[in-house]
């Protein structure tokens, strides 16, 4: 087991990829602190992760013999993520690892001179921002244990652009500057800092994601028309598992990547690759 | 320190809820409760229970896990210098209502103090890297002990283990600092480095597990506390190059030095047994090779003839043009007997050889065994004076040479191979017996002048029966004789080849120290036997060498760094040729262990060179002979087949060097008086000569190499290297003192040896002074006399300039004045006044405390004078 001893604290873990990468972990011997903001937020259409989902996660990754700490927290909101923060120090007394993935799709689907004010300062807000306020809070505790991996969950539309998803592809572009700027400040207290790029990630029923449907619905188009097209744009042919992403964090959390700081990993099934 | 190793644990087993209320005051610590998906006994909740006891805090943490079955555990971690072990119980009994609801009061409020961690002693250490691990030992209730008994035996194994340079007490680590600890006086704080710390508690765990630490706080860190109805002794290891089976025996030989000293708290270090009858059968059965020895005794000459009767038309011998045949040599080497016996030499008579490396050199060394002699080789190209003290000293009557004048001694007569053979013809009869002598070798050593070894027939049939198998030692081998006859290499070279049958290409002396020419002559020659020491292999390796048909090299006569051997593994891969580095004496008959060298052991620089041969074994011991355990370093002694008879006319060296078998009534041994360890699979690592090891500040430090060093400035022309103490109880006042005679002409001035010498050793080997003399101080004997060395000369410079800081430096001044124990000028070298790197933290702290600005060791390194340290202070400050 790869993770065996070390604490990681997931954002947006109630489902979707977060789900799968906190189950991943757990299986690797790790112990977790599981976040999401459980509740819908003003300005997103569509519905994010429930308590309930969380609480699923947790019993879950404690099947797979973890010990795991839930809390509520909200990427946006500096108050809550410092709680939730603290509440692992005291429990655990360190913190190993962290992924950066809560995140939202929407609202999207404009021309980029449409986009209204609170659109793009909610999508930064929680996209880009919430990354760095966890990061904040965490990177003096991992300096100090000279220590630690940080995962920031990009994608591709942090390195390519997307029509109608200028906001998204923002937050996603500067979520991937932000992991190269941390890395090099972080790099000399021993903290690396990385990003994964997940191409199309299939909605999995069990781990409940949705977020390729609500990419849909913002460009309006049929679900199974635009699964159909993102397939196709990914030259293996198919669309990424959550799994897929969580393996490449796992790596990332682990000490099998003690020399790799400021890279970028796509999980995109080749899209990029053209 | 890592977090945890500041930590301890406590779990209990519970069937019943938890008071979480009463937790008050300082451990007034939340509750955390945990519900685990798993019964008590499944993996699952063994391993949840695993991670959190080893999951450390910085005050107290509790825990429940509870688990399907009803069952529960609380787990408590606390800092040691939060809660104590008495602490830990309180808590516990508070929060499982086995107490009083009165809070527990108990706080241990003292800071875990940090203790300067040391190197894994070397009797640890191994190759492979292990992970952090740790062995914990159950032993009687009886055998609790308290803290100051196990300090006590701690130290004494401690210092047993470093048998050979051990200054008599060992630094132990405890949660209050550092200790020196001296059996038999009161513990003194010390600021030294430990590798070994001591946790001991007196609470009894009962039924409940406790765990003394979460992570070793020093390399290897011992623990008791009682537990169960038991005493429990626990070391936990570091992950690292560092052998578990090492950490399990000591831990163990702890325990047996722990009920040594309880049954007699006043036992003398050296009193104590480490080992019980049954592990010293152990330890002396380690030192002997699994296959024994299959020999038949015969003399030399006898097993010669038989080898000449078997293939008499075989060639034995090739020197340039000369090839002689088994039959040839056999009747050429009878020529010289008969001329022998004729000039009157008779059974045990001993007979001078000094002939350049030829055909006829072989001829004559085996003529006179036929005659019944015993060969006394002497090289031709020795000094005069060396040559006559052979003659003397071995009392020769006659001696074959083609020297024009060999130093006359009166008693000694010289004469050619020629004259011997013209002497006479006469047919005789010799009645040698394997175990009359068949050679005297003369051997410088450390000590005193050359002095003969007497060596029986017996033991070179042993040797060569001892190898001929495991390395199929075949009449299809052609073998070099490379080396001077006066050096026992040559017995390996000549009958190790005659006596199986092989062909001898005799190496002339201008050729073996010409690469090329060598090279040449063994692709010529397609010799497949090479005996060589590692530096002449080296030069070898200097030239092309793919096409050669050797296909074992045997290298012996000095130490070998195996990576030198990577290039010759490139052009003859192990399949094609095997190598063997043979470990080997003198005293012993040539070679005592081998052991074969791969690609693996060059990579990995094993020291290891090997068990014993079949027939010869090994034991190591301390000063009082005792056998040490396996993995400590001690003295070489071997026994067996290889045991010369002793020194030529020398009683009392004999009788000193030559003893009884330990182990094996009825054998002798030699002590060799070299450093080694034998490993737990019976392997040997050789370490060097035990008088010129020293130890500074626990790195061990071998003066010769100090020495080798400072004779390669072309400057210096002699050396001496010795290490002295000012304060014979401050290991920091430890000091190398180097004393040089420099060429002349050359300046006085000796910083630039020091400079030139402090760029290849490693820093802990840097002498701190070099002292000029006009010659060293000699004993009667030509050694080195140290006693009569002048105290080193400091050089302190006149001149003082100002520094633009005078207040700062003169405070600087007083403080280096007062750490070093001299009066330091503004621009002398810290280090060239002794200072090192405890010095100087001692001079950071001082500065300190009066309130200097901070200086940083790094800072010290590079700027090692008061006047450069003022002048990046005040850099900083700008
Ligand atoms: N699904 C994909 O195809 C895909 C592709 C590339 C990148 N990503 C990225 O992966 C991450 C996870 O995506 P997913 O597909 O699992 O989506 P998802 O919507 O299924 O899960 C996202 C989770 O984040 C939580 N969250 C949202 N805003 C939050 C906030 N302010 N504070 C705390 N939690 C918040 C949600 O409650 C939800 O549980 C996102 O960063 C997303 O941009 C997804």
């Amino acid at each position: 087991m790869r993770l065996t001893g070390k604490v990681v604290v997931i954002t947006g873990a109630a489902r979707g990829i977060g789900r799968a990468t906190a189950l991943a972990c757990a299986a690797e011997g790790a112990d977790l602190v599981l976040l999401d903001v459980c509740g819908d937020l003003p300005g997103v259409p569509y519905p994010l992760g429930s308590a309930s989902q969380l609480e699923h996660t947790a019993a879950l990754c404690r099947d797979r013999g973890a010990s795991v700490l839930t809390a509520k927290a909200d990427v946006r909101d500096t108050a809550s993520v410092r709680g939730a923060v603290a509440l692992a120090g005291d429990r655990y007394g360190r913190i190993d690892a962290v992924v950066n993935n809560a995140g939202i799709a929407a609202p999207s689907g404009k021309t980029v001179h449409e986009i209204t004010e609170d659109e793009w300062s909610l999508m930064l807000d929680v996209d880009l921002s919430g990354a760095w306020r966890v990061i904040r809070e965490v990177g003096r505790s991992m300096s100090e244990q000279r220590s630690g991996s940080i995962v920031n969950i990009a994608s591709t539309a942090g390195l390519v652009g997307y029509r109608h998803f200028a906001g998204y592809v923002a937050a996603k572009h500067g979520l991937v500057g932000l992991t190269k700027a941390a890395a090099l400040d972080l790099a000399p207290m021993r903290v690396r800092v990385n990003a994964v790029c997940p191409g199309n990630v299939r909605d999995a029923p069990d781990a409940e994601g949705r977020m390729l449907r609500e990419i849909a619905r913002a460009l309006d188009v049929p679900a199974e028309e635009h699964v159909a097209a993102f397939t196709q744009s990914q030259p293996m042919n198919r669309l990424v598992e959550p799994e897929d992403v969580a393996g490449a964090v796992v790596f990332l959390a682990s000490d099998d990547s003690a020399q790799v700081t400021g890279s970028v990993l796509t999980v995109d099934g080749g899209f990029t690759a053209h | 320190m890592f977090p945890g190793a500041r930590c301890h644990a406590l779990r209990v087993r519970l069937a019943t809820a938890v008071r979480a209320e009463a937790l008050t005051g300082p451990a007034n610590s939340p509750l955390w409760v945990e519900d685990v998906p798993a019964s008590s006994t499944e993996p699952i909740a063994r391993r949840r229970l695993a991670v959190e006891i080893g999951r450390h805090t910085t005050d107290l943490r509790c825990t429940l896990l509870r688990y399907r079955d009803g069952l529960a555990d609380l787990v408590l971690v606390a800092d040691r210098g939060f809660l104590d072990a008495a602490g830990l119980r309180a808590v516990a009994a508070a929060l499982t209502g086995a107490s009083p609801a009165e809070p527990p009061a108990v706080f241990a409020r003292a800071e875990v103090a940090p203790v300067a961690e040391a190197g894994l002693p070397d009797w640890a250490a191994a190759h492979g890297v292990v992970d952090a691990g740790a062995v914990e030992l159950v032993l009687p209730p009886e055998e609790a002990g308290d803290a100051d008994s196990w300090r006590t035996a701690l130290a004494i194994a401690l210092v047993r283990y470093d048998s050979v340079d051990s200054p008599g007490w060992a630094v132990v680590g405890t949660d209050r600092g550092a200790l020196r600890v001296t059996p038999g006086t009161a513990p003194e704080p010390t600021g030294e480095p430990a590798a070994a710390g001591l946790l001991v508690s007196d609470v009894d765990f009962g039924a409940d597990e406790y765990r003394p630490c979460l992570a070793p706080p020093l390399p290897l860190t011992f623990s008791v506390w009682r537990q169960d109805g038991t005493t429990r002794l626990r070391c936990d290891h570091r992950s690292g190059r560092l052998s578990p089976a090492q950490v399990e025996q000591f831990t163990r030989h702890l325990a047996h030095v722990h009920r040594q000293v309880r049954a007699n708290p006043g036992l003398a270090p050296d009193e104590v047994e480490l080992l019980d009858a049954v592990e010293r059968d152990r330890v002396a059965a380690l030192g002997v090779p699994d296959r024994p020895l299959d020999t038949t005794p015969t003399t030399i000459d006898a097993a010669f003839r038989a080898v000449a009767a078997r293939t008499p038309e075989r060639v034995a011998l090739t020197d340039g043009q000369v090839r002689w045949t088994y039959r040839e040599l056999d009747e050429r080497a009878g020529a010289v007997a008969a001329g022998l016996r004729a000039l009157g030499v008779s059974d045990g008579d001993r007979v001078g050889v000094c002939l350049e490396r030829t055909a006829e050199l072989v001829v004559v060394l085996l003529g006179v065994l036929k005659a019944g002699g015993t060969y006394v080789p002497t090289d031709p190209a020795y000094p005069a004076d060396r040559l006559a003290h052979t003659a003397r000293d071995a009392d020769l009557r006659l001696v074959v040479t083609r020297l024009p004048e060999f130093p006359a001694t009166g008693a000694t007569s010289a004469v050619t191979p020629d004259e011997v053979v013209a002497a006479g013809s006469e047919p005789f009869t010799t009645a040698t017996t394997p175990d009359d002598a068949a050679y005297v070798i003369y051997t410088s050593g450390s000590t005193g002048r050359p002095k003969g070894v007497v060596v029986p027939h017996r033991n070179v049939i042993a040797l060569v029966d001892a190898t001929r198998p495991e390395y199929r030692l075949a009449p299809s081998d052609v073998w070099t004789l490379f080396h001077s006859s006066a050096f026992d290499f040559s017995v390996w070279e000549i009958w190790g080849c005659l006596l199986t049958g092989g062909r001898l290409v005799v190496v002339p002396y201008s050729v073996s120290r010409d690469p090329l020419a060598l090279r040449d002559l063994l692709a010529a020659e397609r010799v497949t036997v090479l005996s060589q020491t590692p530096s002449a292999l080296a030069q070898l390796l200097d030239v092309r060498h793919e096409d050669l048909a050797v296909r074992l090299v045997v290298l012996g006569g000095e130490p070998l760094d195996a990576r030198v051997l990577l290039p010759w593994f490139d052009a003859h891969p192990e399949s094609a040729c095997r190598v063997v580095n043979m470990f080997g004496i003198t005293e012993t008959t040539v070679h005592v262990t081998h052991q074969t060298v791969t690609r693996r052991e060059a990579l990995a620089g094993s020291r290891s060179v090997g068990p014993a041969l079949p027939g010869w074994h090994l034991y190591v011991v301390d000063p009082q002979g005792r056998l040490v355990p396996p993995g400590v370093a001690g003295e070489v002694w071997v026994g067996g087949a290889g045991v010369a008879e002793g020194y030529l006319a020398k009683d009392e060296l004999t009788a000193q060097r030559f003893t009884a078998d330990p182990a094996r009534p009825g054998g002798r041994v030699y002590r060799s008086g070299d450093l080694g360890r034998l490993r737990p699979d019976g392997a040997l690592e050789h370490l060097g000569r035990i008088d010129s090891q020293v130890k500074v500040r626990g790195f061990r430090i071998e003066l010769d190499e100090i020495r080798a060093v400072l004779l390669e400035d072309p400057v210096v022309r002699a050396a001496a290297v010795v290490v002295r103490r000012d304060d014979p109880r401050d290991a920091a006042t430890t000091r190398i003192d180097a004393y040089v005679v420099l060429a002349e002409g050359a300046p006085r001035e000796t910083s630039g040896v020091r400079g030139r010498a402090a760029a290849i050793l490693p820093d802990y080997m840097v002498p701190s002074t070099v002292t000029a003399l006009d010659a060293l101080p000699l004993t009667t004997n030509g050694k080195l006399d140290a006693a009569k060395l002048p105290p080193p000369v400091v050089t302190a410079k006149p001149v003082d300039a100002p520094t633009g800081d005078d207040d700062l430096a003169a405070r600087l001044r007083e403080v280096w004045g007062a750490v070093l124990g001299v009066p330091v000028g503004l621009d002398d070298d810290f280090f060239e006044l002794g200072g090192n790197s405890l010095f100087a933290v001692r001079i950071g702290a001082r500065m300190r405390e009066g309130g200097l600005p901070p200086l940083h060791l790094r800072e010290l390194y590079r700027h090692p004078t008061i006047r450069s340290v003022v002048a990046a202070i005040g850099n900083q400050d700008n």
